[in-house]
């Protein structure tokens, strides 16, 4: 109450009832700038010109009109002892860094500004903060601001802030993720690596698979005699002429399919341990299966329910590639994620001999030569099973390995020369027609 | 042959039309170069001196104030301290960098200033408004009217003992005491400053080739209504009106974001306080609509917009790009009377924007400090590495 009838009177006796500036007032205005593990803290104190004098007596003590060194290091003290800081509760202590005082005459203007900085050290713990700053000082003749300068750090982030009426309390919320928990898209990412690592392996399962395929002529071969009579219709006991376009596609497709859902069948329960046959049995099994085929290539055993043999010797053929994954992997999920990746591998590699081949034989089928093609494939294939099941039986070294991983290795060129070939048959007649015309003109 | 003949082509259409749009950019900065190099030929070597500084003289780009020139002098020359043919050059020169609308801002603000001189506050005691058609004619361009002997009233005992003799005399106020200053030389490629200022105003201007940059801008006004010739003149009338609106275009769950529940005494970032980011507080412009959204460029436009249309475009540009990240802030009273100032304080801020309207305290409805500023390009610092 004093105070403000010191600063009425002191306005009625200056005859100053309004200016261009501050008057009445003490305005202090506080910028904090939060840190990981400080705060900073930029005051300005500007006294209005009527309580000019009331300020300019409480920093020069001894009232020499000089405002020392001394003074204005005391009055800043005096200063920061009336504010209060804490941080989740815990009081803080503030240090003051500097003090700049202006000119006394510049403040009875009221156009001086004192600068006060200080910093606080902050217990670094706690991803949530509270920030408390009071300011108590010359409440009757102060007005106050108070704000926080949006943090530099990209791991604070101010979540709330508030304030009574007058700012003298203020209270600043804010986010903190240490560098080392890791900020918000950090802990996702890690998750995702987490989640992901056992898939980290798929893509070489995934080359493996392809090169099982490549490398295994056994399966290659049994698809390909498999699908040699798939374009023609039996006739009683032989293999008749083509079918239509579409009924070819569709049966290479149906056998094609099903070889892969019996293989994939016994590959997952083989490679997860379920199910599990002597490798030796299941070798010959599988030139057994070939020779099947081939002998079906030559004269139809089994016409029209290609796709259910095709699916049960891929049974056979499913149990072999498990066996190659076997020991590899420890979790479940990493097990899964391997057999993916190998099918995969197995599937894209399948599909790739049968894209290659897929034309010729349809183009082929509609040519005469298609049945010495048949015969010849289907009796390379036999004696190549036949080699195989003796090979693998008797465990005696023998020819065929060596002769087919040959013809193999030539795949790409023989599946290319095949293409040529039998667009060359497919075109003959028209070819030898226009020649027969040009003799004619 | 086709091919080639039309990138040939493409190549001369990009070559027209970035010719023409350099065109364009570069007659806004002629212009302003050529004024301003205008008003420096009238100048004497004496004055020249005086006026231009070099241009990362840090001191003299942050001497700006709202407070009359008496109090902080200004740098450079004052209108006052002119010929005839150099304030017309000045004036000229303000044309040119600024929007029409910016200079009859500016003017405005002047014109504020002499009413103030001659009728000091509307409370003081000659208080009242000049009668009728009191008030003396203003030529902006011209000297000031003479005040009645003097400064007013309230400022009398400013000169008495114990007062310091600078502020004898009636060189506190008035619209010839607005001070023009250089920093670097006018150039089209080579970045440099104008500065114009007093009392409530300081214009801070960077060219940097063929951008301009308003900020940080300062304006007020004391008295901030006032009549001359009959009129009533609100220099900040449109900036009070504008955000008035956009405050009762907010629904009530909008208006509880906005309205903040503390009092805001005064600028927080006046002069001085340059480079600086606060949290933002209040309402998000990203739970506003459309409607809403074009009030607010409205009112930013009040600020942005006094600088000339090539500057201010850029300008709004980057704004409007920023919108969703910008806030809108009130403090103090949400209902007044129609084409009176509003006497509660407002923010709006986003990432390379702050605006704060602050009434004073002495006299809320009738003085105004307002602040525009870029805390990222304050001086058009992105521009010059300065």
């Amino acid at each position: 109450m004093k105070a403000k009838l010191a600063i009425l009177i002191a306005t009625l006796s200056l005859g100053v009832p309004s200016f261009a500036h501050r008057l009445d007032e003490y305005l202090q205005a506080m910028i904090v700038s939060i840190e990981q593990s400080q705060i900073h803290v930029s005051m300005r104190l500007i006294p209005g010109v009527a309580v000019s004098s009331a300020v300019i007596a409480a920093v020069d003590t001894n009232g020499d009109g000089i405002l020392s060194y001394t003074e204005q290091q005391t009055y800043a003290q005096e200063v920061l002892r009336d504010l209060s800081l804490s941080l989740d509760g815990h009081a803080l202590q503030p240090h003051l860094r500097t003090v700049n005082f202006p000119a006394p005459a510049d403040m009875k203007e009221g156009t001086g500004e004192i600068h006060i900085e200080f910093d606080a050290d902050l217990p670094t713990e706690g991803p949530q903060r509270t920030l408390v700053v009071e300011n108590h000082h010359q409440p009757r003749m102060s007005v106050y601001l108070v704000n926080a300068l949006a943090p530099q750090d990209r791991n604070l982030r101010v979540t709330s802030q508030n304030r009574n009426q007058n700012q003298s309390y203020y209270r600043l919320e804010y986010a903190q993720a240490s560098p080392q928990q890791d900020s918000f898209l950090l802990r996702w990412r890690s998750r995702c690596v987490t989640a992901l690592a056992p898939f980290t392996g798929v893509p070489s399962m995934f080359r493996l698979g392809m090169r099982h395929i490549v490398e295994g002529t056994d399966h290659l071969l049994f698809l390909i005699a498999l699908l040699l009579p798939a374009p023609l219709l039996a006739k009683r006991s032989r293999w008749g002429a083509a079918g239509s376009i579409r009924r070819s596609l569709v049966q290479i497709v149906r056998v094609v399919s099903a070889f892969t859902i019996g293989h994939s069948a016994t590959l997952a329960l083989g490679a997860s341990g379920l199910v599990s046959l002597p490798s030796r049995v299941v070798e010959v099994l599988i030139a057994f299966s070939i020779l099947v085929s081939a002998v079906h290539a030559l004269r139809p055993l089994f016409p029209g329910r290609e796709p259910a043999v095709a699916a049960g010797f891929g049974l056979v053929h499913g149990l072999a590639f498990a066996t190659t994954l076997q020991n590899l992997g420890v979790g479940t999920w990493q097990r899964v994620a391997s057999i993916l990746g190998f099918n995969l591998g197995i599937e894209t590699m399948q599909l790739i001999v049968v894209a290659a081949i897929l034309p010729s034989l349809i183009i082929l089928s509609r040519t005469p030569a298609y049945t010495a093609f048949r015969l010849g494939g289907a009796l390379f294939a036999g004696f190549a099973s036949l080699g195989w099941i003796i090979e693998r039986l008797f465990n005696v070294p023998y020819l065929v390995d060596g002769l087919v991983d040959r013809i193999a290795q030539r795949g790409v060129w023989i599946a290319i020369s095949l293409i040529v070939i039998s667009i060359c048959l497919w075109l003959r007649p028209t070819l030898f027609l226009s020649d027969q015309k040009m003799i004619h003109e | 042959m086709q091919a080639s003949s039309a990138i040939r082509r493409c190549f001369l259409l990009a070559l027209v039309i970035a010719c023409q749009r350099s065109g364009v950019a570069e007659s806004s900065t002629d212009k302003v170069v050529g004024a301003a190099n205008k008003f420096l030929a009238t100048l004497s070597d004496e004055q020249r001196q005086k006026v231009v500084y070099a241009y990362d003289d840090e001191k003299q780009r942050s001497r700006w104030s709202n407070l009359p020139t008496g109090f902080v002098p200004r740098a450079g020359i004052s209108l006052k301290d002119m010929s005839s043919p150099q304030r017309d050059a000045a004036m000229a020169l303000l044309a040119t960098v600024l929007s029409p609308m910016g200079l009859e801002k500016v003017n405005q603000i002047r014109l504020a200033d002499d009413d103030f001189k001659v009728n000091g506050s509307k409370r003081g005691p000659r208080s009242g408004p000049p009668g009728g058609n009191g008030g003396p004619p203003i030529n902006p361009n011209g000297p000031p009217p003479p005040g009645p002997g003097g400064p007013p009233p309230q400022f009398g005992g400013r000169g008495g003992p114990g007062g310091r003799p600078r502020f004898g005399g009636g060189d506190l106020f008035g619209s010839d005491l607005y001070y023009i200053s250089f920093l670097g030389n006018p150039s089209t490629t080579v970045p440099w400053m104008l500065q114009f200022g007093g009392h409530h105003l300081a214009l801070n201007i960077t060219i940097a080739g063929s951008r301009g940059v308003l900020t940080p801008t300062l304006t007020g006004a004391q008295p901030a209504t006032f009549k001359l010739n009959g009129q009533t003149i609100r220099p900040l009338g449109r900036e009070s009106d504008k955000a008035l609106a956009l405050l009762q275009s907010l629904d009530e769950k909008q208006r509880q974001q906005a309205v903040l529940n503390y009092r805001v005494a005064d600028l927080v970032l006046g002069p001085g306080q340059d480079g600086k980011k606060i949290a933002p507080e209040g309402l998000k412009v990203s739970g506003m609509n459309d409607k809403q959204r074009a009030m607010l460029l409205e009112l930013i436009a009040e600020w942005a917009g006094i600088i000339n249309e090539n500057s201010a475009s850029a300008r709004m540009t980057e704004l409007r790009a920023d919108l969703n990240e910008t806030w809108f802030a009130w403090s103090g009273p949400t209902t007044f009377e129609p084409g009176t100032n509003i006497t509660a304080y407002y923010r709006v801020q986003g990432p390379h924007l702050v605006i704060e309207y602050a009434p004073q305290k002495d006299e809320p409805a009738n003085h105004i400090h307002t602040i525009y500023r870029d805390p990222t390009n304050d001086y058009g610092r992105q521009f010059s590495n300065q």
